[in-house]
């Protein structure tokens, strides 16, 4: 761990002792953090996800894996969370471009960030209160939908994927906006000009110029959405109206009421590695993407 | 050298606070209850009272039983929280986990008003004493419900089809109603299927986590009818909303919200006067009066309005609960979630 510290720590210009001597009382800090908040956590879940009836046992990941139920489930949470990722970047990226390329004045877009902001400064679990008030069966959205006669009856909402989905859009959509919009303003604006002066259409610069080069701060917001979409418990346990089950709300069952910590320890580590292998997958797309350009 | 600086931050910390505990642990009592209306009613019921009669200050921790629980064995050797609220279910499994100490009936002689069946023990040792029941029952839209429903079967009935709630046994009171429904339809008690099908017929709106995602339901409507806690219901109903409760011709389930003296606690003689301090007929008649909460200490009567909503119903007495086992509960609550999750928690 020395030697990685003293290589990526160390300014050129420094000696070796020197810079060593500088970084460690930083590091300190958020290294003792990650440990405590983070490893130790990460370890006591992992070590009794590997024991059954007090000796070390497989037991708890043969439950979880060779069960038909726990993979309908996880199709379920993924399912959740592909469609989550996929309409928070279809409604996140026009967003975001609109704010840092049409808005031209400042004020007026550090207004619209605030905006875009200001929900994450109330807790999940009011804002999908909000949204079960919003989608029940006499809800501000049916009552409106029906009131135009775009609906003949109220639509179920609650306990639909659909309901889900609408409040972890609501909640995760200022991730991507706040991702890609960041990679939008670092991108140089002479080279669209450049592409423009060769003669390519708006499309064709957008397409071969702007969008790959802000590419990596797309596939970012998207695994940020994405991870956070399959791990979240309180909208989808709020939204669903306990009839439809994703993995999450598995685990906090057997930590909650069942208290199983082995079982549930084993659900808590699947859960992870799942999406972990998801997102290494889609950190690939991203390089690839990145080497294209 | 990283893990050296470490621990000594680390020490500082715990020098730190093992500076600042006996201080104050002279001048306060720290008590673990629940939020909302409950943490309300605790503290003016018992803690105001307490700290007038003795001056020890009381410091609230508060939290939901098991999140309580799940402190308390964190603390297991030396605990901070003197005293503490946990409803029934979690009380046993506290005391499987021995973080309860012995409730003595010496330092706490009020504990000989308390009805019997509110007095918890184990190996011959009082481990928790109840402070109030309260049960689940139907609950229903005075506005939409004309005739007041009077069976659990009612729930079934082709005009309530889409707007009924039940808690999910991700709520305290899930894996007992189950049991308890299972015990009223007479099906054999070691075999749950026949209840299971029933239930998987019963056309919901929502199956309620949380007692708040209930009120939430039955405040918008989105449920007109089902089960909920008398504490909530009661509490919506106060707040002018047209919701009633009734006890069915079945009765109900309930429980109660315990308190425990924490194991190995130094403010041993503090913990305990708090304790027969919330089992003063006064106390007993406050929290039925602010939660309506069956009164555990014999002999207390409140005004014909609060005896109305008290968890029994209308002329009833704790004769009329039923209250199951936990320890039958406990065990079987990972077969009945997981059944739960397959048969009725997915489309």
């Amino acid at each position: 761990m020395t030697a990685v510290l003293t290589t990526t720590a160390m300014p050129p210009a420094a000696t070796a002792p020197t810079a060593l001597r500088r970084a460690l009382p930083l590091l300190a800090a958020p290294v003792a953090f990650f440990v405590a908040f983070f490893a130790v956590p990460m370890v006591v879940v992992l070590s009794s996800s590997l024991a059954a009836g007090g000796a070390p046992s497989l037991a708890n990941y043969a439950r979880v894996l060779l069960d038909q139920y726990h993979w309908d489930v996880l199709a379920v949470t993924f399912r959740i969370a592909a469609l989550t990722t996929l309409a928070v970047t279809l409604l996140g990226y026009p967003l975001a471009y609109y704010l840092v390329r049409v808005v031209s004045s400042n004020a007026l877009r550090r207004s619209c960030v605030i905006l875009l902001l200001l929900p994450l400064f109330t807790s999940n679990i009011v804002r999908s209160f909000g949204w079960m008030i919003l989608l029940g069966r006499n809800g501000l959205v049916n009552d409106t939908l029906v009131g135009i006669g775009l609906l003949e009856r109220p639509v179920r909402f609650l306990g639909t994927e659909m309901g889900i989905v609408i409040g972890l859009v609501y909640i995760l959509l200022p991730f991507i906006v706040l991702a890609v919009g960041n990679a939008l303003a670092t991108v140089d604006p002479t080279l669209e000009e450049a592409s423009a002066d060769l003669g390519a259409s708006p499309f064709t610069t957008f397409w071969t110029v702007t969008f790959p080069l802000c590419l990596p701060g797309l596939i970012a917001g998207v695994i940020m959405v994405f991870t956070l979409a399959a791990s979240a418990y309180v909208t989808p346990a709020l939204l669903s109206g306990g009839k439809i089950t994703v993995f999450p709300m598995l685990i906090f069952q057997q930590y909650s009421t069942v208290f199983d910590v082995h079982y549930g320890g084993a659900l808590s580590i699947t859960l992870l590695v799942f999406t972990l292998v998801l997102v290494a997958l889609a950190g690939r797309i991203g390089n690839g993407g990145g080497d294209r350009s | 050298m990283t893990s050296l600086r470490a621990a000594a931050c680390c020490a500082a910390l715990m020098a730190g606070t093992a500076v600042t505990h006996p201080a104050a642990a002279q001048t306060s009592l720290t008590v673990a209850w629940y939020g909302g209306n409950w943490g309300d009613a605790f503290r003016t019921c018992v803690a105001e009272p307490f700290t007038k009669a003795t001056g020890i200050k009381v410091v609230a921790e508060i939290g939901t039983s098991t999140v309580t629980l799940a402190k308390l064995q964190q603390q297991k050797g030396a605990p901070t929280i003197d005293v503490a609220w946990m409803d029934g279910g979690i009380s046993e499994l506290a005391q499987a986990a021995g973080v309860t100490g012995a409730i003595d009936p010496q330092a706490v002689p009020n504990l000989a008003k308390v009805s019997p069946e509110a007095v918890y023990k184990a190996d011959g040792a009082v481990y928790a004493v109840g402070t109030g029941y309260y049960s689940l029952g139907l609950t229903y839209n005075t506005q939409k419900v004309r005739t007041p429903p009077t069976s659990w079967d009612d729930l079934w009935k082709p005009e309530f089809a889409g707007a009924v709630t039940i808690p999910s046994p991700a709520n305290s009171s899930g894996v007992p109603f189950i049991l308890f429904l299972n015990k009223i339809w007479g099906n054999p008690a070691n075999d749950l299927s026949k209840t299971f099908a029933r239930l998987k017929t019963l056309d919901t709106a929502l199956y309620f986590d949380s007692s708040g995602a209930a009120s939430n339901a039955y405040q918008s409507g989105e449920a007109i009818v089902g089960a909920h806690f008398s504490v909530g219901a009661w509490d919506l109903a106060d707040k002018g909303l047209p919701i009633g409760f009734a006890v069915p011709k079945e009765g109900v389930w309930a429980t109660d919200a315990r308190l425990h003296l924490v194991k190995g606690t130094p403010r041993q003689t503090e913990a305990a006067r708090f304790i027969d301090t919330a089992l003063t007929p006064q106390a007993s008649a406050c929290l039925a009066e602010k939660l309506y909460l069956g009164p555990s200490v014999q002999g207390v009567s409140v005004a014909p309005e609060v005896e109305r909503k008290l968890p029994w119903g209308v002329g009833g007495s704790v004769k009329n609960l039923q209250l199951f086992n936990w320890a039958d509960i406990n065990r079987d609550r990972g077969a009945i979630t997981d059944a739960w999750n397959r048969e009725i928690a997915r489309q």
